[in-house]
């Protein structure tokens, strides 16, 4: 599996680069030759083939919100109230579920595409025309954690790549100073890490944490990103020292190309010192911008910080970047009171982000995601829940050359089954890989004796939700 | 026939297992054709009889005018058999006598093996020549030019490679490089200055060969090389795959792992061991307890333990442990057989099952439930274990016990409230009204009595309560009170306010004069995003007397912060009641009626529900769509009152034997539903009487000293026997919802062959397994192992591809080589340590690491190894190393867990205090490996992902890398030490002390140029650092450790 990297990193120098070394000590121009992002595992690649999306915005909703009291209306759930489901569970459900049960928000149309969306997504509802709902998704596993682990890498089985490291690998990065792909504040459970590790692909493409779960997002951090103890131009100082050991020690050994790599990366890393807290200080923002978050008020400050983090890793060229609502949709019980709460939280927030990246004219190549691992049944599970549903859910997608104003695809008349244009993970994955102007049938990557994709052996492009 | 067939393979099977297919027909079949078949039946013969010849397999299988005479695989269907039997009609060969039986037993046997011809090889059977399906056999190392390089035949197969390519070798590494390339390899730790001092000094012959037998003899040998096993068993010390549930007892195996490494256990039987273990005879406990503990190997995968197919589950289970153990032993990618057959290699998706079959009659885990538990052996005399099972047992009654007595007494309580839904009706209709009623908190207000929280005349809680806390008592006994006495001048109805209630921590239970007035409110759920509601809030209007009143605050397992409470005589006439009130006040119970109300709240309305008369009260029915309408046809109810009464009466019907009536049977179902208004509450127990209550308490309590009493013994994870031995059907697409053939549990066909010894049904098949695994001349076995410790030696397998050895892998560079060194290995007893004698006490391993531009233009990436490959340290020795070198390492505290952690306890889950503490002095292999939430100084330096087997890792150069050499707590840490230790060194001046920091953190003195730099550096850092000493060395000895030399190993 690492035989790509290492011998990368083995290459010894051409004549040339030799040359140059040899003749002008260890030259700043060799380096930049060598060394610089271009030529390193997160150097930009080109798309197999050109596309609008450049980037990826992902609000993961951990939990599992309820497609029944967002976005998917059924009217007949309503009347239906209290009547058993007329038709056959699952064959493998998450726990016993009994009649239908309404939900208890109401459903308003919006925008010109006359979406329909429940009240207590009142902000996001002002966007509907520039989202494009998928209200047929289905995945195959009834648990959170088989289920997360099916949405973030597509496997419910093994640990495989994470899509953003997919995403990373396939692309690159358009920022050598920071990673290709952050993670905002993740959860630790339910798969925890594997959700944004890279497995089997090179480290390089791992997720890189932003602090995780149950860590304000003012206090989220990258690993060893700080240095209380140091101050800043003392730390370059040692760090020009040890530098001047291995350019001396370099002069001994002759060309190597992971010593040489190393120089570097301390470089790459001091800047990434400075510039990875310049991206996630806000306070530059303006106050307007920071209302357009909802940083103005205690309940959405925390998931507005995220998302406003979002948007300026984005715009830096970040790939692929996941912000996390984690671990609070779960609504087993207190429906009616969590899931308000819950999106009280994240409303505010996300019409912010859609807003903003619209207004900087981002949104056009960004692409924006939203959804949970799974939906939620129709029917009532004991007197005020409903259990996990991977049968039928909704996702939304925005921006980056996706159908604004559209919804996708089609669930039973209650929201338990997906009917029509059915998107599994595996073709939301094709699909997300295609925005991004990759096959997914070409972004492979072998190991353990065989080529493996992001998709396995399934997906299909969903080409109806294609602008 | 078929039966027969079977019966008569396995007598003369253990003949053919030993022969492979061409000298198995050259030795037996062909003679038996040539004397009985070719005198009619071939090229030569006049006429050829029936048209068949028999002399070659292309000619028999096509057969004579009757079709083909021999079905590779079935000799029952084979026609030549059936005419040597005579079972084929009037078709009786040869003519004359029937065949010898034991004559037709070999033909039989060559049939069923696929009917091999000799000499003649197919281009099928020559598929299944890829070298790594054949045995190894040791060539003389072949001759070179420069016979003086050669110290070990390891050398000439080198320098052939080498001198083929007119590339000459490096010079050997000096004795510094030596013995520090050599410590860090077999200890994973710096020399230190004393040994390298000794190893300089030690000029005879046999010096470095002292050096390796020294490290060997270490205990730090066995710590470093257990975890390069470790990477290949995806050694983890918790789950991590979606329930992230710790394996408390996972060390034992790691622990094993290193023992076995220090001990020199042989290769053979550290495999046997692993995946059988518990079926190898012991004749002690400890080594009962050994061998248990090895069978670990098979049961530290990662698994999906919240899954709820329970079959997916399982062979999902079983494939990881295929796909692990096929991997590990043999780097055979058997794995990617479970859904079809392999697309590269010649094993075909019946061979996987077969594999499958032999785990899936084996048993790693207790259950396959959500959340499954894995299985673990109590690591106890057998007397102590039925000890254990007979406490447990005792427990478990005692469970069923107490579970019998609250369904009986829930029972009771549920068929009391069902006889009077009419007052549930009413009182509901009661709740719903007074919950719309909104009361304003007094505040402040003359006569009011204010209280502060712990000003409280009786309790049990801590006077100072403090926000976010338990507020526990000093026993921690619960219920948790505090009783505040209130003395009024006149009875009547008072409020009760509270000041900064933490209500999301639940809200305490309220009884006034022993009168339970409130409910308390559960914990809420998402606490953080429910911001506590500030200043006053009502808690309840209940009624004194004049005098002195108790009000009581009662919680049952925490009691949350709130600073004050007042009472106010209450002026306002109609106040909301509490559901606990309005039950006391209609007569019923609390529990259900709050069901009551949640149930009606939930139908609002609903034209479905029976209900539904009752909830739109006063308006038309006409919309009724529940079996019940008819019921109420022709009753307009003229009060609520006479609509609960019918409703009563209707109910009390519908609890009658032998319903027919459809719209009475609704109403049943509505009593009997599992989620409906009467089942029985959560809280049922406080409703039970007295007694009942006393006897519960009693009950629990014993309950809980048994559990308590429970003898506790170590434990190990580790499988054994399965109750159910079983062959596995193929799993169409590897699902289990789509079966085909049995296939019976055996060995990989292509190198075990098509006749193989069946493995006994009451036996699962794993020591079998590990038996042919471990036969002398299984093709890949040894090789395998032996390329892993080539690959850790020397950065590089000779197989590059280290874990697939398959098609898809890379080939060896020099198979010549490696077939020397298996072969080697297994004549050396599989003794690991004799290996690494073997390895580095060739030239090849001590060359020096020395560039070449002319080699290099020959062979850039050192595949033929014209010089040592210059090395990253691995994470563990980064670690180690620094903390070694500043000398913080504890090299005393060996084995063992360092997790605070019970066993199947979630670790690292959604709560911001569930970290593991990383920071401890202990070697690296120590560690705890939490999946998912490892320590971050292995994740940044290439520990492989510990679900996954990998003997290859990375060793990639990064900057989060760089970021940990800036900014670590352990270089931080560490580099501090390391100056004070220097600045201790009061027999040292200043250039002394740098040389003694080379010394130790290079294994080389410095330069005198040197000297002279860094003493500027750390006078100028003096300066920066404002004057401090201690801060400049700190900075000296942190730019010392973050140099490259101190990371890469020459």
């Amino acid at each position: 599996m690492n035989r790509h990297w290492n011998s990368y990193l083995n290459q010894t120098l051409t004549r040339r680069e030799l040359l140059q070394v040899s003749s002008a000590g260890f030259g700043s121009l060799a380096l930049a030759g060598m060394l610089d992002a271009s030529a390193g595992p997160l150097a930009v690649k080109p798309p197999h083939f050109p596309a609008k999306a450049k980037r990826v915005i992902f609000l993961f909703m951990h939990g599992g919100p309820s497609q029944v009291d967002t976005f998917d209306y059924k009217p007949l759930l309503k009347r239906d109230h209290g009547k058993p489901l007329p038709f056959e569970r699952p064959k493998v459900v998450s726990s016993e579920t009994f009649n239908l049960l309404q939900s208890p928000w109401a459903f308003k149309q919006y925008g010109q595409s006359g979406a329909w969306v429940s009240d207590i997504f009142p902000e996001t509802a002002k966007m509907v025309d520039d989202m494009c709902f998928i209200k047929s998704m289905w995945g195959s596993n009834s648990r959170h954690g088989g289920a997360l682990l099916e949405l973030h890498t597509g496997s419910d089985t093994f640990v495989r790549p994470s899509m953003g490291s997919w995403v990373t690998y396939g692309l690159g990065s358009e920022n050598s100073n920071m990673p290709g792909f952050i993670t905002i504040c993740p959860s630790q459970s339910h798969g925890g890490a594997n959700n944004f590790g890279s497995a089997f692909l090179p480290a390089p493409y791992a997720g890189t944490s932003i602090g995780s779960v149950g860590i304000a997002a003012r206090d989220a951090k990258i690993p060893f990103i700080t240095n209380k103890e140091t101050p800043r131009p003392i730390q370059r100082m040692e760090i020009d020292y040890s530098q001047e050991l291995n350019r001396k020690q370099l002069e001994l050994t002759g060309p190597d190309r992971a010593l040489e790599g190393r120089i570097e990366s301390f470089e790459l890393a001091f800047r990434m010192q400075t510039e990875a807290p310049e991206l996630q200080d806000l306070s530059g923002e303006s106050e307007a911008t920071k209302k357009l978050y909802g940083l103005d008020n205690p309940i959405t400050e925390d998931f507005g910080r995220q998302c406003l983090m979002a948007r300026r890793f984005s715009e830096k060229g970040v790939r692929f970047v996941q912000v996390s609502h984690t671990y609070k949709w779960d609504q087993h019980e207190r429906l009616k009171r969590d899931h308000e709460q819950n999106a009280r939280e994240v409303d505010v927030p996300i019409a912010g982000l859609l807003r903003d990246l619209k207004s900087r004219g981002l949104l056009e190549d960004t692409l924006v995601l939203w959804g949970g691992e799974f939906g939620r049944t129709p029917t009532a599970q004991g007197s005020d829940g409903r259990d996990h549903n991977p049968e039928a859910f909704t996702m939304w997608m925005a921006g980056g050359g996706v159908k604004a104003g559209l919804s996708y695809g089609a669930t039973d008349d209650y929201g338990y089954y997906s009917m029509i244009d059915k998107v599994h993970f595996h073709d939301l994955h094709a699909t997300m890989l295609h925005l991004l102007g990759m096959d997914h049938l070409k972004l492979t990557y072998k190991h353990a004796g065989r080529n493996f994709r992001l998709t396995d052996v399934h997906g299909h492009v969903v080409k109806g939700i294609l602008a | 026939m078929a039966l027969y067939v079977v019966l008569f393979m396995i007598a003369v099977l253990p003949l053919a297992a030993q022969e492979d297919g061409p000298a198995f027909f050259e030795k037996s079949v062909r003679p038996l054709l040539a004397a009985q078949c070719l005198g009619c039946h071939s090229a030569t013969s006049q006429p050829i009889m029936g048209g068949l010849r028999l002399d070659s397999r292309d000619l028999a299988l096509k057969g004579g005018g009757r079709g083909p005479a021999i079905v590779p695989g079935k000799p029952a269907e084979s026609l030549l058999l059936q005419a040597l039997r005579h079972t084929a009609g009037a078709l009786k060969m040869p003519p004359g006598p029937k065949m010898k039986e034991a004559d037709l037993a070999v033909l039989t046997q060559w049939v069923q093996m696929g009917a091999p011809w000799g000499n003649t090889v197919s281009a099928a059977s020559a598929g299944s020549k890829y070298w790594a399906f054949v045995s190894p056999l040791a060539s003389a190392p072949p001759s070179v030019r420069d016979k003086a390089w050669v110290r070990s035949p390891i050398d000439a197969f080198i320098l052939a490679a080498l001198e083929a390519k007119g590339i000459t070798t490096a010079k050997a590494a000096d004795k510094r490089t030596l013995i520090r390339r050599a410590s860090y390899d077999l200890t994973g730790l710096p020399p230190t200055v004393a040994e390298v001092q000794e190893f300089l000094a030690d000029s005879s012959e046999g010096a470095f060969a002292k050096v390796v037998d020294r490290l060997l003899a270490s205990p730090r040998y066995g710590e470093r090389w257990a975890r390069h096993w470790l990477d290949v068993a995806r050694y983890a010390d918790s789950n991590g795959l979606d329930e992230n549930l710790v394996y408390k007892n996972a060390f034992r195996y790691r622990d094993y792992v290193i023992a076995a490494f220090n001990k020199d256990k042989p290769f053979n039987q550290f495999l046997t061991e692993q995946l059988a273990g518990d079926l190898l005879p012991a004749a002690d406990l400890p080594t009962s307890v050994e061998r248990w503990t090895a069978t670990g190997f098979l049961t530290l995968g990662a698994k999906m333990l919240a899954e709820d197919d329970p079959v997916k589950m399982e062979m999902d289970i079983v494939d990881e442990q295929v796909d692990t153990t096929a991997r590990a032993f043999m780097g055979l990618t058997v794995g990617c057989a479970r859904c079809h057959d392999h697309k590269f290699d010649p094993i075909s998706h019946a061979d996987y099952y077969s594999m499958a079959g032999i785990f899936k009659s084996s048993k790693t885990m207790e259950n396959f439930k959500v959340v499954a538990k894995w299985h673990e052996y109590v690591l106890a005399p057998k007397e102590d274990r039925d000890r254990l099972a007979a406490h447990e047992a005792l427990v478990e009654a005692k469970r069923k016990e107490i579970g019998k007595i609250v369904r009986s007494e829930n029972d009771l309580l549920v068929s009391v409230a069902t006889k009077r839904v009419g007052a549930y009706l009413l009182a509901s209709a009661r709740v719903k009204h007074d919950e719309e009623m909104r009361l304003a908190p007094v505040e402040s207000a003359p006569g009011v009595i204010e209280r502060k929280a712990g000003s409280f005349d009786a309790g049990n809680v801590p006077r100072v309560l403090e926000k976010k806390k338990t507020n526990a008592p000093k026993d921690g006994a619960g219920p948790y009170f505090a009783e505040y006495r209130v003395d009024v001048a006149a009875a009547g109805d008072y409020q009760i306010d509270i000041f900064d209630e933490e209500k999301g921590a639940g809200t305490a239970d309220v009884w006034v004069n022993s009168v339970w007035v409130k409910r308390g409110a559960d914990p809420v759920q998402n606490r953080a995003a429910s911001p506590e509601a500030g200043g006053w809030s009502v808690v309840v209007v209940a009624p004194f007397k004049q005098g002195v009143n108790v009000l009581r605050l009662e919680h049952a397992s925490r009691f949350p912060y709130f600073e004050k409470l007042l009472f106010a005589n209450n002026t306002v006439a109609k106040v909301p009641r509490t559901v606990v009130q309005i039950a006391a006040a209609f007569g019923v119970n609390p529990g259900f009626l709050e069901q009551m109300g949640d149930y009606l709240k939930r139908s609002d309305g609903a034209v479905a529900s029976p209900l539904y008369a009752w909830e739109v009260y006063g308006s038309p029915l006409t919309a009724w769509a529940s079996p019940a309408a008819p019921l109420f046809a022709g009753f307009p109810a003229s009060s609520p009152e006479a609509l609960a009464a019918k409703y009563e009466e209707l109910f009390l019907a519908s609890q009658e034997k032998d319903l027919t009536d459809p719209g009475l049977k609704a109403l049943a179902a509505l009593l009997k539903e599992k989620f409906g208004p009467f089942r029985a509450p959560g809280d049922a127990r406080r409703y039970y009487t007295a007694g009942v209550r006393a006897q519960l308490t009693a009950l629990d309590k014993e309950f809980k000293d048994m559990e308590a009493a429970t003898p506790e013994f170590p434990k190990a994870m580790g499988v054994s026997e399965g109750s159910k031995i079983e062959d596995l059907a193929i799993h169409l697409r590897g699902s289990h919802w789509t079966l085909g053939a049995k296939t019976p549990r055996q060995f990989l066909k292509v190198i075990a062959g098509d006749q193989q010894t069946p493995i006994p049904s009451d036996r699962s098949g794993r020591l079998e397994l590990a038996q042919w695994m471990t036969q002398k001349d299984h093709p890949l076995t040894s090789r395998v192992i032996v390329n892993r410790l080539w690959r850790w030696h020397f950065g590089r397998g000779i197989v590059p591809t280290v874990d697939n050895f398959g098609r898809l892998g890379e080939a060896p560079l020099n198979q010549p080589l490696l077939d020397w060194l298996a072969v080697r290995f297994v004549e050396q007893g599989w003794s690991m340590k004799a290996m690494h004698r073997t390895l580095m006490l060739s030239s090849t391993y001590q060359m020096s690491s020395e560039f070449d531009a002319r080699s290099s233009e020959t062979d850039p990436d050192n595949s033929l190894l014209w010089r040592m490959n210059r090395r990253r340290l691995e994470a563990e020795s980064i670690r180690d190393g620094i903390m070694s070198v500043s000398g913080g390492l504890n090299l005393q505290s060996t084995g063992g867990s360092i997790l605070s952690y019970k066993d199947r306890q979630y670790v690292a889950n959604t709560e911001k205090g569930g970290r593991v503490d990383y920071e401890r002095n202990i070697r690296a292999v120590y560690i705890p490996v939490v999946r998912s939430s490892m320590y971050d100084v292995f994740t940044a330096f290439d520990l492989p992902d510990p679900t996954m087997l990998n003997g290859d890792r990375d060793a990639t150069v990064v900057a989060p890398q760089a970021l940990f050499m800036m900014n670590g707590a352990v270089m931080l840490r560490h580099s501090k030490q390391m100056a004070e230790g220097l600045l201790a060194k009061t027999d040292l001046d200043d250039p002394g002390r740098v040389r003694d920091a080379y010394e130790r953190a290079l294994s080389r003195p410095a330069t005198g140029r040197e000297v002279d730099q860094a003493l500027t550096y750390v006078a100028r850092m003096q300066e920066a650092w404002k004057g401090s000493r201690a801060s400049a060395w700190q900075s000296f000895c942190k730019s010392l450790l973050a140099s490259n030399e101190f990371i890469y190993i020459n």
